[in-house]
């Protein structure tokens, strides 16, 4: 059975319109005005265990959306989903001691304490034993070095070292599927290279399924063989990176990304179009 | 074509037109404080509460006595709820907003604009004031007279000056706000000082007791400090028990501390602004 | 493994837990030591200003509608007991509608296998204010003493039931304000709100005219957070009936608050609305 598997995901919100001018507040106080949004629209997503799939679209295409259905935070509005054996928004307490959640905008770490007494917090959280723990951060540490900084308090950190920081959080528990929403946001270059390197090692040794969205197509071409393409919370595409590039032709993938945002079909879907609406 | 007036290039500025900065201000706080919706309705009964909790202990602390502290029941009911519907009009949270910019470094992108720092505070102190005045102290003012009349003042003279009295308050209130914010430049959690501040306001300002109740002794120090004139002060003008000369010496006083604490959160401000370059924010 | 035992797990678990946050609020509160200490007195500072308030009083009269100063100092100090709890663990429940609601900070909350409530009360504590319930006790014994109280053997266990009522009262009306944020999506101003009725319940209610008095029994029940409580502790019988609801309150109103919370969770999470 595949780890995670949606069908027909949709998620919509109620969004209350502010009028404008003192006049507008005035009458926002009576009578709210509000619109249906649909930010996700009926997706499926069906990832098997130990990939690393890379889930692009524009701002406000239904991404975060996604990850947070996904991850147990966001109830669906229809469909289904079923991550590592759980309907995730059911046992919300059980099916989180099975995930790790990084968010690149927002860190997860207790902002005044010192990033070491943070992962020791976490330890008891998810109940790690002390052997697991100090093995996992002696290997982390190998790779993301925060040893200098694991007595600075998170609020001192530079960005970069907050994500390497907030990676290692959402890790110590040996999660089986690490869910990333931009981790890479705002990194360098050096930051941004040392943060793949670690994703790979993570998931080419202990099988974890990695779900990244982001906005850096460098992310995707560095780790994840298979693409996920969502716009205006519909799935645009969904397969290997490598097809991506068949259908297209020779393109780079900037520019191919562009033009499915854009609206647009790999030629030879434009061909078929053409002779009528054959295709399915 | 005159040289200011290129795109992109800022005239020099002139008072009028700083002026004008300062009055947009005021317009903008004023709009600001009206999308937050919900501290309409709410603003209103929480002033009530509080001075109905005070009216409920003064109503039980006169019961078979005509007069403490030279104030009869009905005067001090109508204390309590004039001091606290000006208080309304007063307060501002001016000091949370000062350590704020402080302490998340903003207040080094201040120092790089053409205005001043500490007017520009002001203004916008002064937008929410007005947006007070409308929506906190008139309503709750009027509500609270309907449901239990309160005395007005004795001549429509009183109640100028009480009104320009109030107005002095406002300003020796908002300059120890501010003051007390630039406290964030030297300790790095200001909740303690906020509420030591809030404490000695309650207590010296007249809010919650007459100063005229208080020992001897105590009265003696109340003197030496700006925080009379904020409430006491101006409630017995509106009451009528200070009159005529008397005023003036209040406005007079009033406009002593002005001066005074003008001078001291100038100089406040440029030794913390040498700190901050100093730290580099 | 019987449900039983697995809830005997969780709950033992969330007690360690609770204590290694509190490990972690000591060593940040003691890395700036000079603001910890500015804030702890400032909070008896606060404290002072009733104090201040009554003691002015009675200098001018001798008693209020028949309550001594000594009483009601005593009804004051019972009513910082709870208080000081309240203020040290739940005080911050009023984070809920703005930080964690409308600012998302429930999203890393609900990613955690722990109890949602209990992790916004552990983080947003501030146990330093326990030095409120301290204040009361001496107040209660001052005032006990001056007044010539001699307390029998079962006013010691009656407080601690009294204490925890009161206590549920206050988790109860907050979590419940709390609650609102969900469905307000922002805060409502409601809290200061309730935070300055809260206050009323440390005067005798016969202070109070009958609808306000209602209010404080019978709606937002404060009175049984200070006055019930404490006049019976000052062996004024005549409130025994409603001093001994006191538990039974607190515990109604915080089942019926907490009820409110997890409908509340499940509308940010968007199930129904």
């Amino acid at each position: 059975m595949a780890l995670i598997e949606a069908r027909g995901l949709t998620k919509e919100f109620r969004i209350f319109r502010r009028r404008e001018g003192v006049m507008g507040a005035f009458r926002d106080l009576f009578q709210r005005d509000y619109t249906t949004l649909r930010a996700v629209d009926g997706i499926d997503f069906v990832v098997a265990e130990g990939e690393m799939v890379g889930y692009i679209g524009a701002n406000g295409a239904g991404k975060s959306t996604t990850i947070k259905m996904l991850t147990g935070i966001l109830v669906p509005t229809a469909g289904s989903v079923n991550v590592n054996g759980f309907i995730p928004y059911k046992e919300r307490e059980k099916y989180t001691r099975g995930i790790g959640v990084v968010f690149g905008q927002r860190s997860q770490l207790w902002w005044d304490i010192a990033v070491i007494e943070s992962f020791k917090l976490l330890r008891r959280i998810y109940n790690v034993s002390q052997e697991e723990f100090k093995a996992r951060l002696k290997k982390f540490d190998d790779i993301l070095e925060f040893g200098s900084f694991l007595h600075l308090p998170v609020r001192k950190l530079s960005l970069g070292q907050r994500m390497r920081c907030d990676l290692t959080a959402a890790l110590l528990h040996n999660p089986a599927i690490l869910f990333l929403d931009e981790p890479t946001i705002g990194l360098d270059v050096l930051g941004k290279a040392k943060i793949r390197e670690f994703l790979k090692e993570i998931n080419s040794e202990s099988k974890t399924t990695v779900i990244l969205t982001t906005h850096d197509l460098g992310d995707i071409e560095a780790l994840c063989p298979r693409v996920a393409i969502i716009d205006k919370g519909k799935m645009l595409y969904d397969g290997s990176v490598d097809n991506l590039y068949a259908q297209w032709g020779h393109d780079k993938m900037e520019d191919i990304v562009k033009k499915i945002y854009e609206g647009c079909k790999p030629e030879q879907y434009c061909m078929i179009e053409n002779w009528g609406d054959t295709h399915a | 074509m005159p040289d200011h007036d290129l795109p992109g290039r800022s005239r020099p500025v002139g008072f009028g037109n700083r002026f004008l900065l300062y009055l947009e201000l005021v317009r903008m706080e004023f709009v600001n404080n009206l999308a937050y919706r919900s501290s309409y309705f709410t603003g209103i009964f929480n002033y009530t509460i509080q001075i109905g909790a005070y009216f409920f202990l003064w109503d039980a602390i006169y019961s078979g006595r005509r007069a403490i502290g030279g104030l009869n029941k009905e005067e001090m009911i109508t204390y309590v709820i004039v001091a606290w519907v000006a208080r309304s009009f007063y307060f501002s949270n001016l000091d949370r907003r000062v350590a704020v910019e402080i302490r998340d470094g903003k207040i080094a992108l201040e120092l790089i604009r053409p205005y001043s720092y500490q007017m520009v505070k002001y203004a916008r102190a002064s937008g929410e004031a007005f947006f007070r005045i409308l929506f906190f102290a008139v309503p709750a003012g009027t509500a609270i007279y309907f449901i239990r009349p309160f005395g007005l003042p004795p001549d429509w003279q009183a109640g100028l000056l009480f009104l320009l009295a109030v107005t002095g308050g406002f300003v020796i209130n908002s300059q120890i706000s501010m003051i007390a914010g630039f406290c964030a430049f030297f300790t790095q959690s200001t909740s303690g000082i906020f509420r030591a501040k809030r404490v000695i306001m309650d207590l010296f300002s007249g809010l919650l007791l007459p100063i005229s109740f208080y020992p001897g002794w105590a009265r003696d120090i109340i003197k030496l400090f700006p925080f009379q004139t904020v409430s006491y002060m101006p409630n017995l003008i509106y009451l009528g028990k200070i009159t005529g000369g008397a005023v003036l010496h209040v406005i007079l006083l009033q406009l002593f501390w002005v001066a005074f604490l003008g001078l001291v959160s100038v100089l406040f401000w440029r030794f913390a602004v040498k700190h901050v370059v100093i730290q580099g924010g | 493994m019987s449900k039983q035992s697995g809830f005997r797990q969780d709950a033992a678990n969330h007690i360690i837990i609770f204590f290694h946050y509190m490990a972690q609020y000591i060593k940040t509160k003691m890395a700036y030591r000079a603001d910890f200490f500015i804030y702890v007195f400032s909070d008896l500072l606060q404290q002072s200003v009733n104090l201040v308030f009554i003691l002015v009083i009675f200098t001018k009269v001798p008693a209020i509608k028949g309550w001594t100063r000594d009483q009601i100092l005593f009804i004051y100090g019972f009513f910082l007991i709870p208080f000081g709890l309240y203020s040290g663990f739940l005080n911050h429940l009023f984070d809920v509608p703005e930080k964690y609601v409308l600012e998302g900070e429930l999203d890393r909350v609900l990613l955690r296998p722990l109890n949602a409530w209990f992790q916004v009360v552990v983080e947003t504590m501030n146990p330093e204010l326990l030095i409120g319930t301290l204040t009361g006790i001496v107040i209660m014994v001052y005032s006990g003493n001056a007044m010539g109280l001699v307390p029998t053997w079962w006013d010691f266990p009656l407080t601690l039931v009294l204490v925890f009522g009161a206590t549920m009262i206050y988790a109860g009306v907050y979590t419940f304000l709390a609650s609102l944020g969900f469905w307000t999506e922002g805060n409502m101003g409601l809290m200061p709100m309730v935070y300055n009725l809260s206050n009323y319940g440390r005067y005798p209610m016969t202070i109070y005219r009958g609808p306000v008095r209602f209010i404080l029994t019978w709606v937002l029940p404060f009175a049984f957070a200070g006055f019930y409580p404490a006049a019976i502790l000052m062996h004024r019988y005549e409130y025994i009936g409603y001093a001994l609801l006191t538990p039974v309150i607190g515990i109604l109103s915080f089942v019926f608050a907490y009820r409110f919370w997890v409908a509340g969770i499940r509308r940010y999470r968007g199930t129904g609305s």
